[in-house]
């Protein structure tokens, strides 16, 4: 209320005895409530967008802790009577999950540490040495870049079938060992690097591999980070690849095995299969929720290139 | 330079090169081949057929509905997306940490796996217990079909795509939005520039880069869609959300038809390969005013 | 032209106040500058005036209105700005005439005028160029001309000059200095650096820490500083200040309590051929530089370190060295800065390192 005390001292004290005061002193009040109000429909809408976005979570949380005749009320209850903790067990129980977790883990760790080792030295090449050849080779990498998997996994799949690779962790693992995007990000960095920093390196008689690791490396950490981040996410949550790659559980990951849980427990058992649903996605979101900052910077600023 | 230094550059491209060659661009060609024969993967000899493969395809009328549901597909998708998260962005743009918060929560489902959000939505979307009809019912509307019923199906999957798609443009609008000095909004005050002047003679044009960017990447993440097709509808009802992708996965993995399918995937690569061809030439021609 | 009114202002950021209760009196067709190191103030003053940024309390005046509550577009205020936000998508002629475009000039008035003001800049031949394929100088020409089709009141500029290299600095200086003549329009500038505010302004504003330090003109801001501060703010080497209790047994005769006594360097006579009538200061030459035309000293002393400037003379190569300072090129703080009128040295008294004569 001061505010709006103040709003009408002002106009009454500027123009004593004006006869447009009591004009002045309604628009000055109309003001602070179309203020007022534009805040709260604000605040509204922001929250009506948060919901839009964590209602599903949280209904998948819901859903995931009630018994299947609970599932079929309608219109719907959000908080079950009693939670069924079973649900997750069972869940789990639909497949080997542990075995599923582990393939997860060997091939995203694997193909991650392959890229480190395969993008780091080609880009550095690439960004800092002149070689006969180095503008046609880098366009293949820039071909690979446009390439998505969609377009090629049907060729890919024979060749695989050819080397006996399908239903192996290899063949799951080697076409991703190196990265175009990850090149194409690191030469980047690499070539911001200034010269004088290396030929201050030189001068000091270090060695190439050395400059490369103690020095070159440390530098482009961010960037390096922020591929990392990029690549574990996107082959952890990768179904499209895996379930055209393999015919039989020996090298199948998570997802494959989340959404196998409708065939297993039949279809419209949405409670067992939203638990599922949960132990896949709650890891994420976590860490997601920890490194918010780091994540959303990494994914956004890497787009905008 | 000794023939150690000389050498040394193609050795440390080496290992990338040749995963590239074997897996990405030797596929390419190696399926270009296969979609000039008729094959079913299992027998040893390939039959020539030539463009018959080709032929076929186009004139089928379940690929032309394909053709179709993939393009009414990517048109609404990068429509909506890019141009609900251009208006997001304007709106969100803000430094307080509340706002952060929002971003945060818009921004998560880009980091889901599309298999967790295709059965979250495949549960929401379920006609008769699902939370989204009980959500239109508050409205006053009556219970829908969304992914059971062909002239419902795409759209469903439209709006799966959108709610998955608008964090991640919005974020990069955002980033976009804060890249204008703020010294720009200041002499257009002075001016005496009008919003809607300002929005649509400076800011448009100085995120039509980013604009271009994301709506590329949008389409060409649009054609390519399969994962919520081959978990929430396979391709149905009466193949209304049948696409491209999932075309070839059937007539590759289901029906073996590998030269078919092949022939397909060519067709696939001459869109998405046009499509890259605008975007970078778009990118040539928009002159980087930094 | 427009006489600029800034009575009691204040500005607070946050927790902080940058500014409390400034009052100063810019008069109508001056060439008006504020300086002062950064963080002073200075800008965040500029551009409360021209209302993009608004004071947490106090009145502007624009002649005989009070501008509080108008919004930067309608003050007929025009501002060239330090990084000349030139509108990257649009020509060299988009940009000068959007401002004309916004309100309402017709087509024909419109393109007079842009190619007036182009000529009179010599930007007539980029008119249809985008502002990053011209140079720095071209780009600042620009700014200038967007904000001259304008016919403002007042023409503010903030540091328009930091980002152009040393030659195209000197170069625009006198430019802006003709134009200002040529308009007569009220200009105020910003600056951080001493010598441009001197050489350009009739109006100098120093500002220390969000006050006014004094605002005078040039020659009365070198001859008669009213502070510390501004006493070393201006000139180059900066006058040399000598705390009181350095100078052992020096007496001086004074309405209030002495803490320094400073001269300027280029004051001090370097062993002199006659008697002068002031302070003698005996010191050893520590370095010695050769600008050619003058030669700067630092000379260490019992009464502490100290630089003397002298012009068209040969390098002094003797060691130790007599310094001579007039009395009335000597100035008198307060232990607060404050300067101290009407002081001066009581006569006939031996002082170590110095004597008086």
């Amino acid at each position: 209320m001061k505010a709006a005390n103040r709003a009408i001292e002002g106009p009454i004290r500027a123009a004593a005895g004006s006869p447009m005061n009591g004009v002045r002193t309604k628009r000055a009040l109309l003001r602070i409530i179309m203020n007022v109000v534009l805040r709260l429909v604000n605040a509204a809408g922001l929250l009506l967008l948060v919901l839009i976005f964590a209602l599903p979570f949280i209904w998948m949380l819901s859903t995931s802790l009630k018994t299947l005749p609970e599932t079929m009320i309608f219109p719907p209850e959000w908080i079950p009577s009693h939670p069924v903790w079973k649900n997750y067990i069972d869940a789990w129980n639909t497949g080997p999950f542990l075995h599923y977790i582990t393939n997860s883990v060997i091939i995203s760790v694997s193909i991650l540490l392959l890229q480190m080792l395969t993008i780091i030295p080609a880009s550095y090449a690439f960004a800092r040495y002149k070689f006969a050849g180095s503008g046609f080779l880098f366009s293949i990498v820039m071909v690979t870049l446009m390439i998505p998997s969609q377009l090629i996994f049907l060729p890919v799949y024979l060749e695989l079938s050819a080397f006996k690779l399908l239903n192996t962790h290899l063949g799951l693992i080697l076409p991703f060992a190196s990265s175009a995007f990850g090149i194409f990000l690191l030469r980047q960095a690499f070539r911001q690097i200034s010269d004088e920093l290396i030929e201050a390196a030189r001068l000091d008689q270090a060695k190439e591999w050395k400059i490369i690791a103690r020095i070159m490396v440390p530098m482009v950490k961010p960037v390096l980070v922020t591929f990392a981040l990029f690549s574990f996410i996107a082959h952890w949550n990768d179904y499209f690849w895996p379930l055209v790659m393999t015919t039989n559980e020996t090298a199948r990951t998570l997802p494959i095995g989340i959404a196998k849980i409708r065939e297993v427990e039949g279809v419209g058992t949405w409670n067992i299969l939203m638990a599922g649903n949960v132990i896949l996605v709650a890891p994420i979101l976590v860490v997601f929720f920890l490194s918010q900052r780091q994540i959303i910077k990494a994914f956004v600023y890497n787009g905008v290139k | 330079m000794t023939l150690w230094h000389k050498l040394r550059p193609y050795g440390m491209v080496a290992p990338s090169i040749i995963i590239f060659s074997l897996f990405f661009i030797y596929p390419i060609f190696y399926m270009m081949y296969l979609s000039l024969f008729d094959w079913n993967f299992i027998s040893p000899t390939k039959t020539f057929v030539g463009i018959q493969n080709f032929v076929d395809l186009l004139s089928e009328p379940e690929f032309r509905q394909v053709l179709s549901n993939t393009t009414v597909y990517t048109v609404l998708t990068v429509a909506l997306t890019t141009g609900l998260s251009l208006l997001l962005a304007l709106w969100l743009n803000r430094g307080h940490f509340l706002y952060g918060i929002v971003q945060g929560a818009i921004f998560s489902p880009h980091i889901i796996s599309l298999v967790s959000i295709s059965l979250l939505w495949s549960w929401l979307m379920d006609p008769e217990y699902g939370l989204l009809n009980w959500v239109i019912g508050l409205f006053g509307f009556g219970k829908l079909q969304w992914l059971s019923h062909p002239s419902t199906s795409l759209i469903s999957l439209v709006i799966v795509a959108v709610w998955k798609g608008i964090g991640y443009n919005t974020l990069v609008f955002i980033a976009g939005l804060q890249s204008i000095p703020a010294d720009i909004y200041e002499a257009a005050s002075l001016d005496r520039s009008k919003p809607w002047t300002t929005f649509t003679k400076l800011i448009l044009p100085m995120l039509s880069p980013t604009i271009f960017f994301l709506v590329i990447i949008n389409m060409i993440g649009s054609f390519q869609v399969f994962e919520t097709i081959a978990i929430m509808t396979q391709g149905g009802p009466v193949n209304s959300t049948n696409t491209l992708v999932y075309y070839i996965y059937e007539y590759g993995f289901r029906f073996f038809k590998i030269g078919y399918a092949s022939a397909a995937g060519v067709i696939l690569l001459v869109i998405v390969g046009i499509l890259t061809l605008v975007y970078f030439k778009l990118l040539s021609n928009r002159v980087h005013y930094r | 032209m427009a006489r600029i009114l800034l009575k009691g202002i204040s500005k607070t950021f946050k927790d902080e106040t940058v500014i409390q209760d400034l009052n100063l009196e810019i008069k109508d067709g001056s060439f008006t500058v504020l300086v002062g190191p950064s963080g002073c103030g200075k800008s965040t003053t500029l551009r409360m005036v021209a209302g993009l940024e608004k004071q947490s309390g106090g009145e502007i005046w624009i002649d005989d209105t009070c501008v509080n509550d108008t919004p930067p577009g309608m003050r007929d205020v025009a501002m060239v700005f330090q990084n000349y936000a030139l509108y990257p998508t649009m020509t060299v002629r988009g940009n000068i005439e959007f401002g004309l475009k916004n309100r309402g000039v017709p087509r024909n008035e419109r393109d007079q005028l842009v190619k007036d003001i182009s000529e009179i800049v010599g930007l007539a031949p980029f008119l249809d160029k985008k502002p990053q394929s011209l140079s720095g100088g071209q780009r600042q020409r620009v700014a200038l001309a967007r904000a001259m089709v304008k016919k403002p009141k007042v023409f503010i500029l903030d540091e328009p000059l930091s980002n152009l290299d040393a030659k195209l600095r000197n170069q625009m200086r006198t430019e802006l200095i003709q134009l200002h003549k040529r308009l007569g329009t009220t200009f105020v500038y910003v600056t951080h650096d001493q010598v441009e505010a001197m050489s350009m302004g009739d109006e100098i504003v120093v500002m220390n820490k969000g006050a006014i330090q004094q605002a005078d003109s040039p020659m009365k801001l070198y001859q008669d500083p009213a502070n510390l501060f501004t006493a070393q703010f201006i000139g180059t080497p900066a006058m040399n200040i000598m705390n009181l209790q350095d100078m052992k047994g020096l007496d001086i005769r004074s309405d209030r309590p002495v803490g320094h006594v400073g001269f300027r360097p280029e004051q001090g006579i370097l062993n002199p051929d006659r008697p002068v009538e002031g302070l003698v200061l005996k010191g050893e030459i520590v370095t010695r530089e050769s600008l050619g035309a003058e030669n700067i000293y630092q000379i260490r002393s019992e009464a502490g370190m100290f630089f003397v400037k002298t012009f068209l003379k040969p390098l002094e190569s003797a060691d130790t060295v007599q310094v001579a300072i007039p009395h009335d090129q000597l100035y008198y703080f307060g232990k607060d800065g404050g300067r101290v009128y009407g002081a001066g040295l009581q006569e006939r008294l031996l002082v170590a390192g110095g004597a008086v004569v």
